[in-house]
């Protein structure tokens, strides 16, 4: 009975060091066959044979038995000297038997691990981890291990969640718990996932639209990153802006921009306007009147009596009867901003200025048709003796003889006139040569400029000393000599801000061509450049295109230096490189946009980060925000 | 010296009396609060190792302008943020405590470990 225990051990040892051997053949050398299933048939030619699944538990059994009574085993052994041989061998073999165990057992812990590690660095792992953060990584890797480890196919499995019995197919979904899904139960939890799979799409698809366009809308206004914390209170109270009562204490700056908000969303109404209107209020600025009526924009006057600077954008129901109720108030205007106010009449304009004009330093009138013409001009002179700021756009009625009226304003500082009908040089040079050596601000825009030449740069560099912002633009006469005669030796300080878009050469047939060299060319360029370069904010030239690379290149060369310089327009300008463009990013260190509309030699810029490039030619989209560091 | 003792955190104390606990380099995006806490000045606040408080700001709003100061901290290198979520109710108090602070876009944020 001992040998047989012995023999079996044999065999089982014998079994464990050559698992590779086939079990049939085993069978087959023992020759002991019982009668036959269809599934141990099956499962013989599965490698699978129920009998030796017994035999190796039995021996995993008995090897740890051995091994508890080994020890004694042995000291019995030696003290009978002679004793038993097959006692002795038994023993050995046990001890053997039971390494080779405790070594399997060592070998699959080990592969265990190693699979686990594995499985720690799967992208599958990694997704899941993601989509749970809060559970362990250890319990993530086991779970998957033991999905990996479930029955093959072909097998029996009970199912997860209804507990019945069923064969187990590569579709076989995993049930929540990591067990397997009956097929009933599998297609119910399929069509759950996918429900839900095809919600989170659709709210995903969405959000990327909205957001996207609301990013790029937010590069373009500069914004990167996280907005202000007033920024983001400011776009909450306008979207409840029907909530509000009144604004209370908020300091005035910040009215304003509620108020600027308020008029981008078009939400200016009768009834929002009264948040604006408070009696304490010096200055009401109404960014969108449009949807304010004739009474509304008389009650303005009325709520706030101490009213010092107005602001209409948009005003179209300003009309005679609410000038007539302004002039009847006691309302110390200092400046009035008025935007599409057609419906006054030159009358009232007249009454407005002889009954308002005397405290009046700031006049402002944007698109008016008619009623703001040559006689508007001359009347001011008398009726308003401390007009500090005249800005008169978009305005049809005033020509050449209304220019010259403007000579006689002694005290005016800032000028700013965009008309329509064309005008001539010489109005220009006589209100430069009389009022010139005051103004601040001299804009000089608009279509009606064609003709102007450079006696007008000449008069702004013999009279003018003060002058802080330059404008003159789509002057076609103007000639690169006259640029440089007004910058070189000027005795102005460095300006901040100069816009000379569209002085440039126009001849549709020779485009090309420039043998005067109309427009600000290259010397004019350089000459603008050296004078005001150190203090310039605002750069525009705007389609000057006969700026030659050299020139650019000569300009911002890496030796020089712009540290005022935040916003600069060189769309048109044909000449502009790569290189042109990324010296001028290492010379303008506080630069935040650059506009480059149809500079068509661009290919491949690199943004600095931070910095907003905008107007690439490239499909890629319009604007480039920085990533380089 | 000095520099050595510096906390990593501020405590920033609203008129009721609760306190908050904040990050240091997440409160430099408040000019304000930066040149309370600043240990170069001489402000009392920077001595009582960043003890701030504020008399015009309730628990409530600070609750927001903290949770402000964790959003801005955290997002602070990414491009396309999320707006933080502003209950209508408090709005028109927190744009008056966001004035005080100075947490305006206009200026630009501190730069980096400062």
């Amino acid at each position: 009975m001992e040998i047989s225990k012995s023999y079996r051990f044999h065999l089982t040892f014998h079994e464990l060091t050559s698992s590779q051997r086939s079990n049939r053949q085993q069978r087959a050398g023992r020759a002991i066959r019982g009668p036959h299933s269809a599934l141990t048939d099956f499962l013989a030619s599965q490698n699978i044979s129920a009998n030796r699944i017994r035999e190796d538990a039995e021996a995993r059994r008995n090897a740890a038995n051995a091994s508890n009574v080994q020890t004694a085993d042995a000291g019995a052994s030696s003290t009978a000297g002679n004793g038993d041989a097959t006692q002795v061998a038994e023993a050995e073999e046990a001890v053997q038997v039971a390494t080779a165990a405790d070594k399997a057992a060592e070998k699959k812990r080990k592969s265990q691990a190693a699979a686990i590690d594995k499985i720690k660095k799967s992208k599958a792992f990694k997704k899941r981890k993601r989509q749970d953060e809060d559970s362990d990584s250890d319990g993530i890797a086991e779970a998957i291990l033991a999905e990996r480890a479930a029955p093959l196919p072909g097998q029996m499995e009970n199912c997860e969640i209804c507990d019945k019995r069923f064969t187990v197919t590569p579709y076989s979904r995993a049930g929540p718990n990591g067990g397997l899904l009956c097929n009933k139960c599998g297609k119910e939890l399929a069509q759950d996932d996918k429900d839900e799979q095809a919600q989170k799409k659709k709210k995903k698809v969405a959000a990327r639209g909205t957001a996207r366009r609301q990013v790029a809308s937010n590069r373009l206004d500069g914004v990167i990153g996280c907005k202000s914390l007033m920024t983001m209170c400011i776009s909450t109270l306008v979207n409840n802006i029907d909530l509000a009562d009144d604004l209370g204490d908020v300091p005035a700056q910040i009215v304003d921009r509620v108020a600027r908000q308020v008029a981008k969303r078009r939400i200016l109404t009768p009834m929002s306007l009264n948040l604006f209107l408070q009696s304490g209020y010096e200055d009401v600025t109404v960014y969108d009147a449009a949807k304010l009526g004739a009474d509304d924009l008389t009650r303005i006057f009325q709520m706030v009596p101490k009213l010092k600077n107005l602001k209409l954008k948009n005003a179209i129901q300003f009309k005679d009867e609410v000038m007539d109720y302004l002039i009847t108030r006691q309302t110390p205007l200092d400046s009035l901003y008025l935007h599409g106010a057609n419906l006054v009449s030159e009358e009232a304009w007249k009454r407005f200025l002889v009954a308002k004009g005397k405290h009046l330093k700031a006049l402002r009138v944007y698109f008016t048709d008619k009623h703001v013409g040559d006689n508007f001009t001359a009347t001011l002179k008398d009726t308003c003796p401390a007009l500090k700021c005249l800005k008169i756009a978009h305005n049809q009625q005033v020509t050449d003889v209304g220019i010259e009226h403007i000579s006689e304003l002694n005290e005016l500082e800032h000028l700013s006139i965009q008309l329509i009908t064309p005008t001539s040089t010489e109005p220009y040079v006589k209100v430069i040569n009389s009022i010139g050596r005051n103004l601040r601000t001299l804009s000089l825009t608009g279509e009606s400029l064609a003709d102007l030449d450079d006696r007008v740069l000449d008069a702004i560099h013999e009279n003018c000393t003060l002058l802080r912002k330059l404008r003159i633009t789509h002057s076609e006469v103007m000639t690169d000599a006259g640029f440089v005669r007004l910058f070189k030796n000027w005795a102005n300080k460095p300006l901040t801000f100069i816009d000379f878009e569209k002085c440039r050469h126009v001849d549709s047939s020779k485009p090309r061509e420039n043998a005067h060299l109309n427009g600000l060319c290259s010397d004019g360029f350089r000459a603008l450049m050296s004078h005001s370069g150190k203090s310039l904010k605002q750069l525009n030239v705007h389609a000057c295109r006969h700026i030659s690379r050299e020139a650019f290149e000569d300009v911002f060369s890496l030796e020089k230096e712009y540290p005022e310089l935040e916003n600069m327009e060189i769309s048109f300008c044909e000449e502009v490189t790569d290189f042109v463009v990324g010296c001028i990013f290492r010379t303008c260190p506080k630069l935040k946009n650059l506009n480059v509309f149809g500079c068509m030699k661009l290919k491949e810029v690199r943004v600095p980060k931070g910095r907003i490039l905008v107007g690439m030619p490239n499909a890629m989209g319009m604007e480039i925000e920085g990533t380089e560091d | 010296m000095a520099e050595e003792e510096v906390s990593k955190y501020v405590t920033l104390v609203s008129n009721d009396g609760f306190e908050f606990v904040v990050l240091r380099e997440a409160v430099l995006i408040s000019p304000m609060i930066k040149s309370m806490v600043d240990t170069k000045n001489s402000f009392r606040e920077a001595r009582l190792s960043g003890r701030c408080k504020f008399e015009e700001i309730s628990g409530q709003v600070m609750e927001k302008v903290v949770e402000y100061f964790h959003y801005w901290y955290k997002n602070r290198e990414k491009e396309d943020v999320p707006d933080m979520d502003i209950p209508a109710e408090l709005c028109l108090e927190l744009l008056v405590a966001a004035d005080f602070l100075g947490l305006d876009s206009k200026k630009p944020p501190p730069p980096r470990g400062v």
